[in-house]
């Protein structure tokens, strides 16, 4: 044996030498070759994207780019908090976020204890089916839904006049709390068979022999769902609403766009929809406001389901990440 | 055992079924009728629309409230109208061919990323770290723009096709699935020299293929629906609008419908047909997919 290949040896069995990128490098290059796509994938389209954050510090222009704009530290998010149009998309945002992990948390859970009330399986499967269908209609279409049937002459403002309700396009209305009531029930159709589904599969999972000895000492069907399966399912319903709440300020107020209206916005325009028309709306473009805008969203949503998500883990010990 | 235990359940709860109570009777109404009335809710609308794409233009225009069958006698006018109208049609092409082509790309990075985090690597938790941290934090949507409109894609279908491919969670859903796949497999494939590509499409990708079709399933409905990115990128160019930048285009405009002098009540149809055009091909084909989706969502609830 040569001493080349001694000294090679013995560097190959270093335990130092098989923990290093060069030994690993060898090992896996193929590896190594598969996180390339995603790498290029991510740093382009979401890192370089969170450098070019700092254009919320500068007056940006396109010609002088990240580098040559102007800096001017702070002050958009000082003419954002001291503007009126602002601080109106930010109450509507929050108001329409709480509004959404309250009363609108609700309705999939009511809906998933009906389901396992339900002894007919064909006609639970039927029920299911119809209501998962919401869920897969295009954006689009559920506003343009809501539109028809709550113009003037639509279905359902014709049914709530009905009730002694004025005749009028429901959309135009700008009055608090029309649209953000609009909103939240737009949101309940759309996911409440979707939303169900998680639920139903923990009720499904409550032990069958818990009800059994429960029926067998005389309690009815609603004393074992409020005293069997609604504590058996508690830490899960703990996790969704801390994560629900979470997301509730990033995440939800796209649709908004297809809906409102330049009267509407003092009801119906959020720090998103904000973000959106700074940038895209037509009209004048001030793409620095609107990135400050945007950045200010990012953060309060980050901070939130950051905390949420160590909420989740003290309180029913699951966690999203 | 845990079979048996099943068993002896259901046996309990059909008991349970042939000696009812009063109380377990007007439970039963409350709740059989509250699921029903959900239901009807759930597809009322989409049924209105279907109606109303079959109706007569003109008494359809001067009809008020809901469409239950076809009103002024049943007219297909309204789909003859879109299959002549080139910009529907080219609507349509090019919603199949972002739909495919952001499905397809998206689905091969989220395997291939997938199995290379599958695998030990030095690489690997810096890769997680990296893909993970894009789920809480964002750019946003102007330096987003402003990356997209430098790779010159502004105004082209790459901006539509390359961006929103894929995201953090199918790509750990992928690894999840590939990290179910037994050891032995990848064992007896490198045992018979296969390398990770060949590890990773013949022999591991076929048997992770359950979240797979689930992750397909999720980016075609999410792509055919999706319209924000259009709209934010292909604004002006008209021929290369989704189908759902169409529809919102026309619902537009039949709200201006009764300002045009002497309308054709045909194009008044155009909007219902459209929608059912668009929403069709999805809520047809639901069903046959309703159980890999419902396990995709359990699968992806439980920690992604």
């Amino acid at each position: 044996m040569s001493t080349a290949d001694a000294a090679k040896a013995e560097r190959l069995s270093d335990p130092k030498y098989k923990k290093s990128w060069a030994f690993d490098f060898k090992k896996n290059w193929a590896l190594y070759i598969m996180f390339v796509p995603v790498l290029v994938y991510e740093i382009v389209l979401h890192y370089i994207p969170m450098f070019g954050i700092i254009m919320a510090f500068e007056d940006y222009n396109v010609i002088d780019g990240y580098f040559g704009s102007p800096w001017v530290g702070f002050k958009h998010f000082i003419d954002l908090f001291t503007g009126e149009q602002f601080m109106t998309a930010l109450r509507n945002t929050v108001c329409i976020a709480l509004i959404k992990c309250t009363i609108g948390f609700f309705p999939s859970i009511i809906f998933a204890f009906l389901l396992s009330l339900l002894h007919h399986k064909g006609f639970k499967r039927t029920v299911q089916t119809f209501s998962y269908l919401p869920n897969f209609v295009a954006a689009v279409v559920v506003a343009s839904l809501v539109m028809q049937f709550l113009a003037k002459d639509g279905p359902l403002t014709l049914l709530l006049s009905k009730f002694g309700l004025e005749n009028q396009n429901w959309l135009a209305n700008n009055k608090i709390p029309v649209f953000w009531i609009i909103y939240l029930l737009m949101g309940v159709w759309q996911s409440v068979g979707w939303g169900s589904i998680m639920y139903v599969a923990a009720i499904s999972q409550v032990s069958g022999d818990l009800h059994e000895a429960a029926a067998i000492d005389g309690a009815t069907r609603l004393q074992r769902l409020f005293k069997i399966t609604l504590p058996n399912i508690m830490p899960m319903i703990i996790m969704m609403l801390v994560l629900n709440v979470g997301l509730s300020f990033s995440t939800g107020f796209d649709s908004i766009l297809l809906l409102y209206m330049p009267s509407t916005y003092n009801v119906a325009d959020t720090v998103y929809t904000y973000t959106y028309r700074m940038a895209f709306g037509g009209g004048t473009t001030n793409y620095s406001l609107s990135a400050a805008s945007g950045l200010f969203q990012s953060v309060v949503g980050t901070a939130l389901l950051i905390l949420s998500n160590s909420l989740s883990r003290k309180l029913s010990s699951t966690s999203l990440f | 055992m845990a079979l048996r235990k099943k068993k002896r359940s259901e046996e309990w709860e059909s008991h349970m079924v042939e000696t009812p109570t009063v109380g377990d009777r007007i439970v039963d109404v409350i709740v059989y009728t509250l699921c029903a009335l959900v239901a009807f809710c759930s597809v009322i609308p989409m049924w209105h629309v279907l109606m109303s794409s079959v109706s007569d233009g003109k008494t359809l225009l001067a009809h008020e409230g809901l469409v239950i069958l076809p009103v002024g006698g049943f007219t297909l006018d309204g789909f003859k109208l879109i299959f002549k109208n080139a910009s529907v049609i080219r609507g349509f092409t090019n919603s199949i061919v972002y739909t495919v082509g952001s499905t397809g790309l998206g689905f091969l990075l989220a395997t291939v990323t997938g199995y290379a985090l599958s695998r030990q690597s030095k690489l690997k938790p810096i890769v997680t770290m990296l893909i993970m941290f894009t789920m809480l934090f964002s750019g946003g949507m102007v330096p987003t723009y402003m990356v997209v409109k430098s790779l010159g894609w502004v105004g082209t279908p790459w901006a539509l096709i390359v961006p929103g491919c894929t995201n953090a969670m199918f790509m750990i859903m992928m690894m999840n699935s590939f990290n179910g796949v037994p050891r032995e497999m990848y064992e007896a494939a490198t045992i018979d020299g296969a390398g990770h590509w060949r590890t990773m499409f013949q022999v591991a990708l076929p048997q992770a293929m359950n979240l797979g079709y689930v992750i397909i399933l999720n980016s075609v409905v999410a792509q055919w629906n999706s319209w924000l990115p259009a709209s934010i990128y292909v604004p002006n160019k008209k021929s290369l609008w989704p189908l759902q930048l169409w529809i919102q285009q026309i619902t537009a405009d039949n709200a201006n419908f009764l300002n045009s002098a002497n309308p054709n009540y045909s194009r008044y149809l155009i909007q219902f047909a459209v929608i059912v055009a668009a929403t069709a091909p999805i809520v047809i084909a639901f069903p046959f997919f309703q159980d890999k989706l419902e396990k995709g969502v359990i699968a992806g609830g439980i920690k992604g």
